[in-house]
């Protein structure tokens, strides 16, 4: 018996030794996820593998982006993970480079012909801040403002020009509420909406707040800043006065009651989101369009605390490719072919973002995307807040804070202190910067 | 003739121990290292992104320290006592026992009620989620809102405005099974003659119930506390699809909790601190319910 055994353990051993049989050498393996994106890259696929000669399977994760998120840095860090795959927002790109996950792209990107043609901003988003080194091709970019029920707001007589500060749009605010009877505005918060409470909500009011530097120059954290407070102070007025749907921020998925059926049934009027909005929230082929909505949905800029305005950018979904790919050479081309025009034409056609490439305009296929035109065109002048290592504990202690704010447990100082007391607990007080220096 | 015995008594403890051996190599890889894993990873600051990824530290006890003042620690703490007390001790015995007994009775369609009480726990808690999402849905097209709604009730947001309640519903439906089996074999046991006996002597059904159903049920209550105590504190998969711990932390039980912590803000040395208070605390309510069972460990 002790010898069926042994012989059993050899052969299980001999086979676990054994690579893998499913990828072949010449095989490059791409992560993708959500069905638009799966459907943009595999129309895509076959002429990558004509023109480098290579075979490309694509495999497919999990829908929701934090279970995409989560999937794909496990098996970063088990050694398994596919050759390329994206990075959903720039603000992950400096954790997961400093964890060693990613290959450096720098020389590659130098020697790239779409590199000059990239938007400024996408370059930089690109570049991990502790380095300078760059780690992500850019395809398309997020190009996010706050976006107003037009039709709502006219049939109220309720101004639609620009609102030229934070007490101006708060005005606008109560005179929604008082007028309409419905909820004013909307800016992502709180744990369930994940990183979003950050990237969707908290940075565009960090932006235009008086103290917009998140980091020293020594790069740390600096959470004890007026503008982080006037951040957290935004979002505690939105609640006391009842400007903003806190109940759906509670839930498990908190941007389906809001964004889904609220804004597109006039119940909720001004809300943050990017242009993927006009596509894959409110268009046609969503789950709950707005008929006619060129003319019924408008954007505003983010106004600053005291005046002054902002468009937010983010690089979304940067082509990355796997540190311990086993063919990086092949796999560091196939993410700069997926940094194409056509590329991103393709992703921008399907998800409403737009191409990180400024002579995208060129392309044929961009006359048709006219719902991305105007948002293209302000990439130029395109604003982000910059980030570091330490990134996810950042935006984990925002959504902490605003957390806080909505259930009424913190004011807006407790909830500063909450994420402050958060940040240094997890990266260690040399990571944060004392009294907002 | 002694030396015969005493080497057939040694081939005989050998082969045994052979038998164990492939399932305590089981147990040493699937139960044993992890857990000494976890201890060893909860005195670092291994953390899935960030520096620490590549060069994790050891940093002593910190992680306890501010798992001790986290006050959503305790939070999840307290709520996992809720959902346990709610739906193991009080929900699934209450009802387990009250199925056993009515089944031991001759009742028409036994086997169709038998059917409906035992299918909830063959379907896997992922699905078991699902289905009552369904159930607790908001607007007017949910399972539960269409019932109330025949009553002149308002639509409710069930997740929402009742979220640690409901997860004790959901957890109670599907372990009554477990409870009813487990009861009506304790059940089974306790010898007729005594029934009888006590019938003869004029006992009341209430006074044969409390004298001598519950005590002599005793030791199958008690496993059947020590079994689901432990299971449904380390219950994960129906609160993560049902609410994934929401709204406001209201259903983090202390599972999701260790999730979030390690998958989600990717802190693993963090994650295994918290793992490790839970694990001490199973063992502690075993230890309590083995010496209230008296038994010998």
């Amino acid at each position: 018996m002790l010898g069926s055994i042994g012989c059993a353990a050899l052969v299980l051993a001999g086979v676990l030794a054994l690579p893998p049989l499913s990828v072949a050498q010449d095989v490059i393996r791409i992560a993708e996820h959500r069905s638009v994106r799966l459907d943009a890259l595999r129309t895509l696929v076959p002429e990558i593998e004509q023109k480098l000669g290579i075979e490309i399977r694509v495999v497919e994760y999990p829908s929701p982006a934090l279970d995409y998120f989560t999937k794909l840095v496990t098996e970063l860090r088990s050694g398994n993970a596919p050759d390329v795959f994206t990075i959903p927002r720039d603000q992950q790109i400096d954790d997961l480079a400093a964890a060693g996950y990613l290959a450096d792209l720098s020389d590659e990107l130098a020697g790239w012909e779409g590199y000059e043609h990239l938007a400024p901003l996408a370059q930089q988003l690109a570049r991990a801040t502790f380095n300078q080194r760059s780690y992500v091709v850019p395809s398309i970019l997020a190009v996010e403002q706050l976006y107003y029920r037009k039709d709502v707001l006219e049939r109220h007589g309720i101004p639609i020009e620009q609102p030229a500060d934070w007490q101006d749009l708060l005005r606008r605010g109560r005179m929604i509420r008082e007028r309409t009877g419905q909820y004013a505005l909307l800016f992502p918060a709180g744990l369930t909406w994940g990183t979003g409470a950050y990237t969707e909500g908290f940075r565009h009011l960090l932006a235009g707040s008086s103290d917009a530097r998140l980091l020293t120059e020594d790069g740390r954290y600096r959470l004890n800043s007026s503008g982080i407070r006037d951040a957290l102070e935004f979002y505690e007025t939105l609640i006391e006065e009842d400007l903003m749907p806190i109940q759906p921020l509670l839930n498990p998925e908190p941007w389906i009651i809001p964004k889904y059926e609220m804004f597109p049934a006039g119940e909720l009027l001004v809300t943050t989101c990017g242009t993927w909005c006009v596509i894959f929230d409110w268009g046609p082929n969503s789950r709950n369009p707005i008929p006619n909505l060129e003319q019924r949905v408008a954007t505003w800029d983010m106004p600053g605390k005291h005046g002054g305005r902002h468009v937010m950018a983010a690089l979304v979904y940067g082509w990355a490719v796997n540190q311990k790919s086993r063919r990086p050479e092949r796999a560091k081309q196939v993410a700069l072919e997926l940094g194409s025009v056509e590329s991103a034409i393709a992703y921008a056609e399907g998800l409403g973002n737009v191409p990180a490439r400024l002579d995208a305009t060129e392309h044929e296929g961009f006359a048709a995307l006219t719902h991305i035109h105007n948002a293209h065109a302000q990439l130029l002048r395109a604003t982000a807040v910059q980030t570091t290592v330490g990134s996810s504990i950042l935006m984990a202690g925002v959504a902490r804070a605003t957390e806080s704010l909505l259930t009424g447990r913190e004011d807006a100082a407790g909830a500063q202190q909450l994420l402050l007391r958060y940040v240094s607990n997890i990266l260690g007080d040399e990571a944060v910067a004392v009294a907002g220096k | 003739m002694l030396q015969l015995a005493r080497s057939y008594e040694r081939r005989k403890q050998l082969y045994l121990r052979v038998l164990m051996a492939p399932a305590l190599l089981l147990m040493a890889a699937l139960i044993v290292f992890p857990a000494f894993y976890a201890i060893s990873l909860s005195l670092t600051n291994e953390a899935l992104l960030g520096f620490a990824a590549r060069d994790s530290s050891f940093v002593g006890l910190r992680n306890f320290t501010r798992l001790f003042t986290d006050p959503l620690f305790w939070n999840s703490l307290k709520v996992t006592f809720v959902f346990v007390i709610g739906s193991a001790v009080i929900g699934q015995f209450v009802f387990g026992l009250l199925s056993a007994l009515c089944l031991r009775r001759p009742i028409r369609f036994k086997a169709i009620f038998n059917s409906m009480i035992v299918l909830p726990n063959a379907v896997p808690e992922m699905v078991v989620g699902f289905i009552w999402i369904s159930m607790y849905a908001t607007g007017e097209y949910g399972t539960l809102n269409r019932i109330v709604g025949w009553f002149g009730v308002e639509p409710q947001q069930w997740l929402f405005s009742f979220p640690l309640m409901a997860i004790v519903i959901v957890n109670t439906w599907r372990g009554i099974a477990f409870a009813m089996i487990l009861l009506t074999s304790g059940l089974e046991s306790i010898p007729k003659d005594v029934y009888e006996a006590a019938k003869v002597d004029g006992a009341t059904d209430r006074q044969i119930f409390f004298r001598i159903t519950l005590p002599m049920l005793m030791p199958t209550i008690f496993l059947y506390m020590f079994v689901s105590t432990v299971t449904t504190f380390a219950i994960f998969g129906l609160v993560y699809t049902l609410s994934r711990g929401g709204p406001a932390n209201s259903t983090e039980i202390i599972g999701i909790y260790i999730y979030n912590q390690s998958f989600t803000a990717f802190q693993l040395g963090y994650g295994a601190a918290v793992a490790v208070v839970s694990l001490v605390i199973s063992m502690l309510i075993g230890f309590f319910y083995v010496r209230a069972l008296k038994v010998e460990i």
